[in-house]
């Protein structure tokens, strides 16, 4: 008989009591796990959801966003001057362009349906909005949104009495990296980015569904103002709305504007999640209230973030808690048993056995005990992480979203500039609402193995330093007993 | 050889402090086979713990082949009771939920004995104590008292030590049983030179041993040996 068969038969020397043992200890490593386990998935999601459009502003022009709005039109030296603010990273600017068919373009003034510079929908100002023709059919038909917000957009439109059916028009967007108008990179499905996104070329990025619409493949060409452009490549944006559009080079899309220097947008990259409130404060002030305004785009998902991140926190106080606990219940249950039988250590001792013997079978010991309560808490694990990682995050979202909901409005439209017939163009947010419900737990063998070690930890000198003590106590005390 | 040297243990109870080891001096060779007679709480049982290094004294020391047991580091003590001591007690001491081999084992596998070496010495000490082979592998807790006796005896000639402290080693024994055991202790001291030093109620067995110790009041007085006590005086 070895020490370890010694140990193992101590450890079941009580049947009902190892049981009694083994489930106590199963339940509170089973929820130190799904602990552990739901504070890796959160916190992966917050990293994921910081990383994706955790720190970008968003600059307009003052009094204006989109197509909407007036006042002066942004300008590369703002773009030199927001470049040059602490703690900014990276400065992208933006040129959207509005193309109409230019086929349906020639029916509809031939309708009589001449309306403002938009051909019936552009704002009233039109500060930096450029109507340009195109060989590209829309891929988005106008529905009863469509139709309504071209007809009600127009300044002196909707005076005909028959109205042909519309498109939509198409939205080209000049970008000075391979960024789209939320600042988010574009996910490429085919073919290549523009290359040097500050010269002026004839290459274009496609929305996969106008690309559809219009026959269109990477190699293919099509018009601009009888300018012709190369299909470099075709992006995927998530949404219809968003794969409706296409991306030139900034200089490019400054170049049909006849706008040089012109900017519609400025995407800044803040260089961390805290520096952003700081830095938008400081990039209003040196472009000046008067000229820009400055949005933060993220304004909800940071609130997302943080409610995430108290769940990890929480998720993470939980972990320690029920780690305790297990290492508690295993300290407590080594003290009773070295107790029960300090008489038998007693007897090891007086018979020769060494103190590093005597401490080495009651670790053994302990360490079934533990073995047994994480395989059966493992188990639990395995089974209660995905729910209560899930119950967390979403309870957290319920609340977020509710946020969203009032909010949205604005921020589509700062993140998107397009009040357009298309619902759900929430820039980060439709992302970070989408992120936030998708978080769900699973168990990586690297966290649960960190867990047990922990707890095998504790129970080792839960049961070491009971057993040592009580070893060096002169044998005939221990034999005589209490 | 082992020398006492004034030996003394005191307890305190209350505010009295008794010894019942006062002042206790006395040499053996080896080899020798001893016994200690006293009334019950005479202290013997504290006597044998002292020498047996499960106790320290209060002052006095023991000293084994020139080696003095006071100020031996609590490593060297463990040691010398694995390798040099076997201990019996008075009330076995010998592990309930273990099998009868497993406990004469024990002390084996401390001094590192290969296990199959192990079990075959466990095997040979259990027939010498006459244990029925059908009974080396049950729990020490279904075996009687006699018969558990006797596996503390086994396990206490495990390592095949110098020196061999037995308290009450027949006190549970049949008489036939006990004379056995007896002839077994005393065929140790003749011809494998162990010294054993054994507690008793029993006259015979101390009337057999080479010298007579008793204690009284924490003292500790030699009697005449057996051969002139036992046998009138010749011629
Ligand atoms: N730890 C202790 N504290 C106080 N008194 C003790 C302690 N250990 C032993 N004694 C006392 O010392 C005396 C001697 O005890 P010991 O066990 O040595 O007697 P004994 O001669 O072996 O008796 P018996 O023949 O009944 O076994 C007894 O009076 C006992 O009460
Ligand atoms: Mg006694």
């Amino acid at each position: 008989m070895s020490v370890l068969a010694r140990s193992v038969g101590n450890a079941f020397r009580n049947k009902v009591r190892t049981a009694a043992v083994v489930a106590v200890l199963a339940v509170a490593i089973g929820l130190a796990l799904a602990m552990l386990v739901a504070n890796q998935a959160v916190g992966a999601k917050v990293q994921e959801l910081n990383a994706s459009v955790g720190t970008v502003l968003t600059v307009n022009p003052a009094g204006g966003q989109g197509f909407e709005g007036g006042g002066e039109p942004l300008s590369s030296e703002q773009a030199a001057t927001a470049a040059g603010v602490p703690n900014v990273t990276a400065v992208v600017g933006t040129k959207a362009l509005r193309l109409r068919n230019a086929a349906e373009a020639a029916a509809q003034a031939a309708a009589g349906q001449a309306g403002g510079p938009g051909g019936g929908q552009g704002g009233p100002g039109g500060q930096s909005t450029t109507t340009l023709t195109t060989s590209l059919t829309a891929a988005v038909d106008a529905g009863t949104l469509g139709n309504r917000n071209q007809a009600s957009e127009g300044t002196t439109g909707a005076t005909g009495t028959t109205q042909p059916a519309r498109t939509l028009p198409i939205t080209a967007t000049g970008i000075g990296a391979e960024v789209d108008s939320a600042g988010k990179a574009l996910e490429l499905t085919e073919g290549t980015g523009l290359g040097d996104y500050t010269a002026d070329s004839t290459k274009a990025l496609l929305g996969t569904t106008l690309a559809e619409k219009n026959n269109l493949k990477v190699g293919s060409t099509f018009t601009i103002n009888s300018k012709t452009f190369t299909v470099a490549g075709l992006f995927d944006a998530g949404t219809t709305f968003g794969n409706n559009a296409l991306y030139v080079t900034l200089p490019a899309a400054q170049t049909l504007a006849e706008l040089p220097g012109e900017l519609s947008t400025m995407i800044v990259t803040v260089n961390s999640m805290e520096n952003v409130d700081s830095t938008k404060t400081a990039l209003q002030a040196a472009l000046g209230t008067d000229k820009a305004d400055v949005t933060q785009g993220q304004r909800n998902l940071e609130t997302a973030v943080s409610s995430l991140d108290s769940v990890k926190n929480i998720s993470l106080v939980a972990f320690v808690a029920a780690l305790g606990t297990a290492g508690l219940i295993i300290l407590l249950i080594m003290v009773m048993l070295v107790r029960e039988r300090r008489r038998e250590i007693g007897v090891l001792k007086a018979i020769g056995a060494p103190n590093l013997t005597i401490g080495l079978q009651f670790v053994l010991e302990a360490l079934v005990l533990v073995a047994l309560g994480s395989v059966v808490g493992a188990a639990i694990a395995s089974f209660a992480s995905g729910g209560i990682a899930s119950a967390l995050v979403s309870s957290s979202t319920s609340t977020t979203t509710a946020a969203t909901g009032q909010r949205g409005p604005g921020l589509a439209g700062a993140a998107g500039g397009f009040p357009g017939g298309v619902p759900g163009q929430g820039g980060p947010l439709g992302g970070a609402s989408q992120l936030l419900t998708s978080v769900t737990a699973s168990a990586s063998p690297g966290v649960i193995a960190a867990g047990i070690a922990a707890v095998f930890g504790v129970a080792i000198i839960g049961a070491l330093v009971p057993a040592l003590l009580t070893a060096r106590i002169r044998p005939i005390e221990v034999l005589r007993g209490e | 050889m082992i020398e006492v040297k004034n030996l003394v243990r005191a307890f305190k109870s209350g505010d009295r402090t008794i010894k019942p080891v006062n002042d206790v001096s006395f040499e053996l060779e080896q080899g020798t086979l001893a016994s200690i007679v006293g009334k019950s709480g005479s202290g013997k049982s504290t006597l044998l713990s002292l020498l047996g290094a499960l106790d320290k004294p209060t002052s006095g020391d023991v000293v084994v082949n020139g080696v003095s047991l006071a100020g031996m580091p609590d490593g060297k003590l463990t040691e010398y009771r694995r390798r040099d001591i076997g201990f019996v007690f008075q009330q076995f001491n010998l592990i309930p939920n273990l099998s009868a081999l497993d406990n004469v084992m024990l002390p084996m596998e401390f001094a590192g004995m290969r296990k199959s070496a192990r079990a075959q010495r466990a095997r040979e000490l259990l027939e010498q104590v006459q244990l029925d082979p059908d009974k080396h592998v049950r729990r020490i807790n279904r075996l009687s008292g006699g018969e558990q006796q006797r596996v503390a005896i086994a396990r206490a000639l495990a390592n095949e030590p110098k020196l061999i402290l037995a308290d009450e080693p027949t006190g549970n024994l049949d008489e036939q049983t006990g004379e056995h055991i007896i002839e077994l202790l005393s065929s140790l001291s003749r011809d494998h030179n162990t010294t054993i030093l054994v507690v008793t109620h029993d006259r015979s067995l101390a009337n057999k041993t080479d010298r007579r110790f008793r204690l009284q009041q924490g003292k500790l007085t030699e009697e005449p040996a057996r051969n002139r006590a036992a046998v009138p005086a010749a011629v």
